[in-house]
């Protein structure tokens, strides 16, 4: 599970992030929804650490993440090689896809188990042959990203991220940048990892995809958590003013 | 035309040819350990990198080819004009490599590092499989643009008497009054290694612009 506990961030003098508090229990899906700027992506990236923060803590199995105190008391940035290692237990899958472009579809997700994991190469290549078949993506193996539709792109950034054998899947809009014809065939894998009872973490504006997945769904605004619930509660019966109006606009 | 020339100006044209190749591979080597010092941690490493490039590339080629040919002998290295004349030639052509592979690893996309970072990728795997395949796609066309221009400037050696293909050229033109005849030969040789070299980066470009990769051709 995942335990976050007063987190905040600051980028320069603006404070984005105040003091959340959040636990993910193991097998969990959490939506994080909220207006643009509310600090819903700077959350997640500070999940895995493409973002410093200045206090609180994550822990990932109650062992503490990216920090910790020194003989002075004060925290320090663990070391580079411990901050690769914890990351290899998340995997992220980002809006604009952000695959290798010089590398086959196959390479791209052996790359991971590859070379941070030390998987042999065999290994590792069966291993991104039948993550890329569970995407539907067998016959695109040695296809090159940019042949591929954006939807195809989403899918190979999924089985790159499936490829660590991660505890948690971070989600960062990843169909906000699709043709709306290409979204479904992104969500339905999403669904088929539902089973796999993996935890993610997912911020989104599709709100009705949201609801179908998610366990609870956090309402996010300037910089913290205003309301957290199960999906019948949050999005059909919200109390937070900022919420009801959010929802008004997302459902148009 | 005199005869013999075309057989000394061919002998000079294969020496320019080896100190510009010599001077390439050094200065590339040169310049990677010099663009991976100027993304260092440390503010002193940085500030070295750009005294070291201010310097080199603020400095005449010629007037760095003479001071180091005096300083060698005096600095009581034995060496001929030939390891000086490649020396220079790598210490120049490093700064101008550095330069050409920082502007490449500052091209690589900030989502490209993060993708990297997410995947716990090692510094080595980081360099070998993302940097590299990167900076030299988007760096080869300003790569092979020195390399071209370093072709042309060994003939700057001359001045220190390393006997390469402008040397060779002014030696028949002293016994021979063939000014323009031979200058034009020259120059045709210094053409063609040139031309090679343009096609040769060409087809390198071709082969790396990999389907799909965004790479036009021109």
């Amino acid at each position: 599970m995942i335990a976050i506990r007063g987190l905040e961030k600051s980028f320069g003098a603006v404070q984005v992030l105040h003091g959340i508090d959040l636990d993910i229990a193991d097998g969990e899906v959490v939506a994080l929804i909220g207006r643009s700027g509310c600090g819903k992506t700077t959350l997640l990236r500070c999940i895995n650490f493409l973002e410093e923060y200045e206090a609180g803590e994550i822990c990932l199995d109650g062992q503490p993440l990216w920090y910790r105190p020194g003989p002075d008391g004060v925290r320090r940035r663990v070391p580079e090689a411990e901050a690769r290692r914890m990351r290899q237990q998340m995997g992220i899958v980002f809006q604009q896809y952000n695959l290798f472009p010089h590398m086959t579809v196959l390479d791209n997700v052996v790359l991971g188990p590859r070379f941070s994991q030390a998987v042999s190469a065999p290994e590792a290549e069966a291993l991104g042959r039948r993550l890329l078949a569970r995407v539907g993506l067998e016959g695109k193996m040695s296809a090159y990203p940019a042949q591929l539709s954006g939807g195809q792109q989403q899918r190979v950034a999924i089985a790159r991220a499936l490829a660590m054998r991660p505890e948690v899947l971070l989600f960062d809009e990843i169909t906000s940048a699709l043709d709306p014809e290409l979204v479904g065939e992104v969500e339905d894998v999403i669904r088929s990892l539902l089973s796999d009872r993996i935890m993610m973490v997912l911020v989104t504006h599709a709100v009705g995809f949201a609801r179908e997945v998610a366990h609870r769904i956090a309402y996010i605004a300037d910089g913290a958590i205003a309301e957290l619930g199960p999906p019948s509660e949050v999005l059909d019966r919200p109390k937070d003013p900022g919420l009801k109006e959010f929802l008004r606009r997302v459902r148009g | 035309m005199p005869a013999g020339s075309l057989a000394l100006l061919t002998q000079g044209a294969v020496v320019s040819l080896l100190l510009a190749v010599g001077a390439i591979a050094g200065g590339t080597l040169l310049a990677i350990l010099l663009a991976a010092m100027a993304f260092s941690r440390f503010e002193v490493v940085r500030a070295v990198y750009r005294v070291y490039v201010y310097i080199v590339r603020g400095t005449p080629l010629l007037v760095l080819a003479l001071i180091l040919f005096y300083a060698m002998p005096a600095l009581d290295l034995r060496t001929g004009p030939y390891i000086a004349g490649t020396l220079v030639l790598i210490i120049y052509t490093g700064a101008l490599f550095a330069e050409v592979f920082r502007g490449g690893v500052l091209a690589i996309p900030r989502p490209q590092w993060e993708s990297a970072r997410s995947l716990g990728l090692p510094p080595l795997a980081m360099f070998r499989k993302i940097v590299v395949p990167l900076v030299t796609r988007y760096t080869l066309p300003s790569y092979v643009n020195v390399c071209v221009m370093t072709v042309k400037a060994s003939s700057v050696l001359s001045i220190i008497s390393v006997w390469e293909l402008t040397l060779a050229a002014r030696e028949i033109i002293e016994r021979t009054f063939a000014v323009f005849t031979i200058l034009g030969l020259a120059a045709a040789f210094y053409f063609v290694m040139c031309f090679g070299i343009d096609r040769l980066g060409r087809r390198l470009e071709r082969l790396l612009a990999l389907r799909g990769f965004a790479g036009v051709r021109a």
